[in-house]
């Protein structure tokens, strides 16, 4: 079977900056991997340089098997949309939203293959039953909603479409602690398949015991060798 | 005078001012391109509508639908020659005017030597009719220009807001860097929104030619009214656009009739530079229900 993510001296940065300093990671069907670093390590950027969205990369990125790295400097987010075709679903940081659509717009906004598309109300539904506060508020624009209820939204609008790889920025950032253990909750319980599931996240306590492993980013590397990382079940 | 009479006038001018000032206004806010070619789409569409006219069939839908399909093409025809090229270079706004401004010039001399200088008439759509309401005469041709733009705006409308494109073209509108998340690339809608405006532009032209006749630099006026029309409503609102083309439709109707045609530009653009200095980014501010990030 081939690995769902295999990412092969990756470097990548914003300008003159480097942020990522040739980076290896696999990451295998129906993994949770959790990735846990402080502010400014660089998680945020690997997400980025796997969508495609950073200001330059090169190395090597392979999603499914399929080479969706290569090295390019120009234009952040040029190739982003055929990327996410390939197979992966993006919930970023700040979620990214659209303010003036509502939030049944944004789940059809998330179906944005022809099988999503065609099958949208049940996928809906099935966010619906993630995220019940959604539900009263499908005609509502997105701009109006809370932090946590947009939150939901972006993480909903990325589970709309069947993907290889969930590529999931700091779902709690920003939350009140209630908030953002009900949405862990939600986002760690999907059924996941032979997909992955690749989370960034501050706060360990969050990951703890519910991911397959944890990786520690630190200064644009990985901390210790990414395929043998510090795993919760032998520790 | 009349004020029934100038209450008309105002809609014919609002709508196919509108029709151009909301085509500017979705192009700004999708693809970020301030698209003066739009002159030049005026133009094209009212010698496709006149060939269509003079070499296929004088039967009005025909020429009307070869008028639209027309602004279309060349809508489309602009985003391969600028917006594609251009879309991801630095200092893309600047670049892009110009390179749609240089389209409009260009291509209008191109049609001024492949027609000549001399004015084309289209034939007459809507028939030589009229009705006559509480003492007002209304001619088939105001009639005919209400409801064509009304039902093209109407279409439109309703497509951004039910059909799949329209809905990537609204994310696109209001983020682009999330839309690129969720699939939707650039290149590909900016060709959907260029068809869909340069459509709008072609029925434009084709019912202002009703009125005014087809030649190689008829488009310059509209296009200025339009941008600025566009700029009054707050770039990239499609209901501040035609709040906007209402007010300056008025404004246009409301000066010919009292002071006369040639004070037209002058209030027009006195009534413009009022509005943006009470509202700076335009009228849609007062629109807008959902809060900023």
């Amino acid at each position: 079977m081939t690995e769902v993510l295999v990412i092969d001296g990756l470097s990548a940065g914003y300008g003159p900056l480097r942020v990522i300093h040739d980076l290896d990671l696999i990451i295998k069907p129906g993994e949770r991997v959790g990735i846990v670093g402080l502010n400014g390590h660089g998680k945020t950027t690997l997400l980025y340089a796997i969508a495609g969205l950073t200001g330059w990369q090169r190395g090597s990125i392979r999603l499914n098997g399929v080479e969706i790295g290569r090295t390019r400097s120009q234009g952040p987010g040029r190739y982003t949309h055929q990327i996410v075709r390939q197979g992966l679903a993006i919930m970023p940081q700040g979620d990214e939203i659209f303010n003036g659509l509502t939030v049944e717009e944004h789940l059809d906004s998330g179906a944005f293959t022809p099988e999503a598309w065609r099958d949208r109300k049940a996928r809906k539904e099935k966010i619906l039953d993630l995220f019940q506060p959604l539900a009263k508020l499908m005609k509502t624009p997105v701009g109006r909603l809370s932090g946590g209820e947009r939150r939901m939204v972006s993480i909903g609008r990325g589970l709309m479409t069947d993907a290889k790889l969930y590529l999931v920025d700091e779902p709690s950032l920003g939350l009140a602690p209630k908030i953002s253990q009900s949405v862990m909750e939600a986002l760690l319980s999907l059924d996941i398949k032979d997909s992955a599931m690749f989370i960034a996240e501050q706060n360990v306590a969050l990951l703890e015991g519910r991911v397959d492993r944890v990786i520690n980013m630190h200064a644009g590397k990985l901390k210790g060798e990414a395929s043998s990382s510090f795993n919760f079940a032998t520790a | 005078m009349d004020i029934a009479f100038i209450l008309l006038n105002a809609l014919v001018i609002a709508c196919i001012y509108g029709l151009i000032a909301v085509a500017v206004s979705i192009t700004w806010s999708s693809l970020g391109l301030i698209n003066l070619g739009y002159g030049f789409v005026f133009s094209f569409a009212g010698y496709g509508a006149w060939l269509a006219a003079t070499y296929i069939t004088k039967m009005s839908i025909v020429v009307m639908a070869a008028g639209v399909l027309a602004g279309a093409l060349c809508g489309v025809l602009i985003c391969l020659i600028v917006f594609i090229p251009l879309h991801d270079k630095p200092n893309f706004t600047t670049r892009g005017m110009i390179g749609t401004l240089a389209i409009s010039l260009v291509g209008s001399q191109a049609l001024l030597m492949q027609f000549g200088p001399r004015a084309k008439a289209l034939p007459e759509f809507f028939g030589n009719w009229s009705v006559n309401i509480g003492g007002t005469v209304l001619t088939a041709d105001r009639i005919g220009i209400v409801l064509c733009s009304v039902a093209m705006l109407g279409f439109v409308v309703m497509w951004m807001k039910g059909s799949r494109r329209g809905l990537e073209i609204r994310a696109m509108m209001m983020n682009p860097h999330a839309a690129s998340i969720v699939g939707i690339g650039i290149r590909k809608t900016g060709i959907y929104v260029m068809a869909i405006t340069g459509a709008m532009a072609g029925l434009a032209a084709v019912l202002l030619s009703q009125t005014y006749y087809v030649a190689p630099f008829s488009g310059l006026t509209p296009l200025i009214k339009g941008v600025s029309i566009a700029l009054c409503g707050g770039l990239g609102s499609v209901q501040g656009a035609m709040i906007a083309a209402i007010i300056l439709g008025f404004t246009e109707a409301v000066t010919s009739d009292l002071l006369g045609g040639q004070y037209v530009l002058i209030t027009q653009f006195l009534v413009i530079i009022c509005i943006l200095i009470v509202r700076p980014r335009g009228i849609s501010g007062l629109l807008d229900k959902a809060r900023e990030q």
